[in-house]
């Protein structure tokens, strides 16, 4: 069974439109012109148990509304969501008891207090058994080192060191599903490999099911294996990565450096560059592999060193941005 | 069963917390333990030099008065405690800190209000307390325990009529979209009508404070009854605040379907 069913997902927010300067507000009192704005157009997409999925799109694309709606936080204007076969806006309690959420730009912790005492906060509000409540803690210590910041108050806690606080808190319980809003969002890079890491590890280890939304690329790259592109409301592209990359961008590029200028062609490769002793083939990965490739090269020419030089992944999802 | 436990023991959590974050702060409730007490002791200061002046307040002599301006004074101290959130409830809606409480399994009421209590409140109740004890003493009041039972109730009451209506205030934000900042005329409105006799007012006003919002019953009609010896008042109280916190509930709910969290 799918853990996350969303089928023809839509959320239609009413935007007031306001006229400018005084004679505009005063006449906004009497006559409300709504624009109608579809935040999320249309949205379906199944995820199955122990998967990390990143939602990725243009800011206001419908990413955290498309969140919201599946944490049972926004009334969806139409379409249906189940959580582990259950519709979070009717059965919220059940749904968020299996549920941790992460939102980057909120804390849930207690800002006043020191952080263990969020934590208990936790054990409380989800009838934590004291048992599960230690392993859990101890197995998170162990991939965030939270012990030794669990005596300071949250207020005192730096970014990266608040973020480790919250991912904490909304794994204590042990959900089977794991949202996480821009986890890394301004996050130093120690700070975004202690995140990434605990995403990794806690899918290995408990098998949760994952989704997070990011702008980060790194976290895309080493995290998920599938990728879910929204822009204007709209899925543009679901599949993974490595399937987009290929189909987007299905050249690469192969940089040889010769000993002297005397280079070689090859049937598969188009020369695009070169410059001296140094020479620039494309090629096509359905075609030839880069390994075989640079065999076929060296085979007809002494080589001092070859290099396959990858798309930048921001290149292609700017590609696909655009639709 | 279970769930009422489970409420409970979130509840008691929560009272320790608020107790440690004052503790964290104690010059914080060092101001307010000084503030609130002056506020309330000088307001019924006012009453006194009214009634010097003129005698009574619409035959309500001193005592009468204390006792009266003493249960306004304890209600207001314990919404004060419970269901100071609801003043601050646009504050919510605009800034989208729902999220936070709809994200756990309880209801998402019940978190707004039980698990931030406002430990301040309890400096408003030592004035409070400090004028019931002495409108008692001048009203002779007897304490039996059936007496005993209807201030019980009363108080309880009152709070729950208060509470109620804040919740239902704060739940227009919901469509308004706007803070709406009651806070201010809320007070000024309540203490208005709470703490003098009801009877003094027109006509209109006391059909509407009687009939349509309630707030006859958070003080006047009960001390009216119990300074006449029956506890009837009280009971009604009780059930009017019952009922009064039960539709603000139901309203809460149906704005809530509304809600928009912040951003996209």
């Amino acid at each position: 069974m799918d853990t996350i069913v969303v089928k023809n997902l839509k959320k239609e927010y009413k935007i007031a439109q306001k006229e400018k300067g005084l004679a505009g507000a005063v006449k906004n009192l009497f006559v409300r012109k709504y624009e109608i704005l579809r935040a999320v157009d249309d949205i379906s997409f199944t995820i199955p148990k122990g998967e990390i999925t990143a939602f990725i799109g243009p800011n206001g694309a419908g990413k955290s509304t498309t969140v919201k709606m599946m944490s049972g936080i926004l009334v969806p204007t139409s379409g249906d969501i189940l959580i582990n076969g259950r519709n979070p806006q009717k059965d919220r309690v059940h749904v968020v008891q299996d549920l941790g959420v992460v939102f980057g730009q909120r804390t849930q912790l207690n800002w006043d207090l020191r952080l263990g005492e969020s934590f208990e906060m936790m054990r409380h509000i989800y009838k934590i058994p004291k048992a599960m409540y230690e392993e859990n803690l101890k197995v998170m210590d162990d991939i965030l080192g939270i012990e030794e910041i669990i005596n300071i108050p949250v207020r005192q806690l730096s970014l990266g060191q608040r973020m480790r606080g919250d991912l904490v808190a909304a794994m204590l319980h042990s959900p089977s599903v794991l949202f996480l809003d821009e986890p890394t969002i301004g996050l130093d890079v120690e700070g975004k490999y202690a995140i990434r890491k605990f995403i990794k590890e806690i899918n290995r280890v408990k098998g949760t099911t994952i989704i997070l939304t990011t702008h980060d690329l790194g976290d895309i790259e080493e995290l998920c294996k599938r990728l879910i592109i929204i822009n204007k409301g709209k899925i543009v592209e679901d599949g993974p990565l490595e399937e987009l990359v290929n189909r987007i961008a299905p050249n690469r590029n192969l940089v040889v450096e010769y000993y002297d200028e005397n280079y070689v062609e090859h049937e598969q490769a188009k020369i695009i560059n070169v410059e001296g002793n140094i020479v620039t083939y494309q090629f096509s990965k359905k075609e030839i592999t880069g390994a075989g490739l640079i065999c076929d090269i060296s085979d007809r020419a002494k080589i001092k060193d070859a290099t396959i030089k990858e798309v930048k992944i921001d290149d292609i999802i700017r590609i696909a941005y655009r639709g | 069963m279970e769930r009422i436990k489970h409420y409970i023991d979130v509840s008691l959590y929560h009272v320790k917390l608020a107790v440690l974050t004052m503790l964290e702060y104690p010059a914080n409730f060092v101001g307010w333990l000084l503030s609130n007490p002056i506020q309330f002791i000088l307001g019924f200061a006012t009453i006194k030099f009214v009634v010097a002046r003129f005698g009574t307040i619409n035959g309500w002599d001193y005592g009468h008065l204390a006792f009266l301006y003493g249960i306004a004074v304890i209600s207001h101290a314990f919404s004060m405690i419970f269901f100071v959130q609801g003043w601050f409830m646009g504050e919510y809606v605009v800034g989208g800190d729902f999220d936070r409480y709809m994200l756990r399994p309880l209801s998402v009421l019940f978190q707004f209000f039980f698990t931030q209590f406002n430990i301040v409140g309890f400096t408003d109740l030592i004035p409070g307390v400090c004028v019931f004890a002495y409108g008692c003493h001048k009203v002779h009041f007897h304490w039996s325990i059936g007496n005993v039972m209807a201030v019980l109730l009363l108080i309880t009451g009152a709070t729950l009529i208060r509470g109620g209506i804040y919740i239902i205030m704060g739940t227009f934000s919901f469509w308004t979209k706007s803070r709406n900042d009651f806070a201010g005329f809320t007070q000024e409105f309540f203490d208005k009508t709470t703490m003098y006799p009801l009877s003094m007012y027109p006509r209109m006003m006391q059909i509407i404070l009687t009939y349509i919002i309630p707030i006859g019953w958070i003080s006047y009609y009960p001390a009216k009854d119990l300074l006449s010896g029956t506890g009837m008042g009280a009971v009604i109280s009780l059930v009017i605040g019952v009922v009064t916190m039960t539709l603000a509930a139901l309203f809460f709910k149906v704005g809530l379907r509304s809600y928009e969290s912040a951003g996209q």
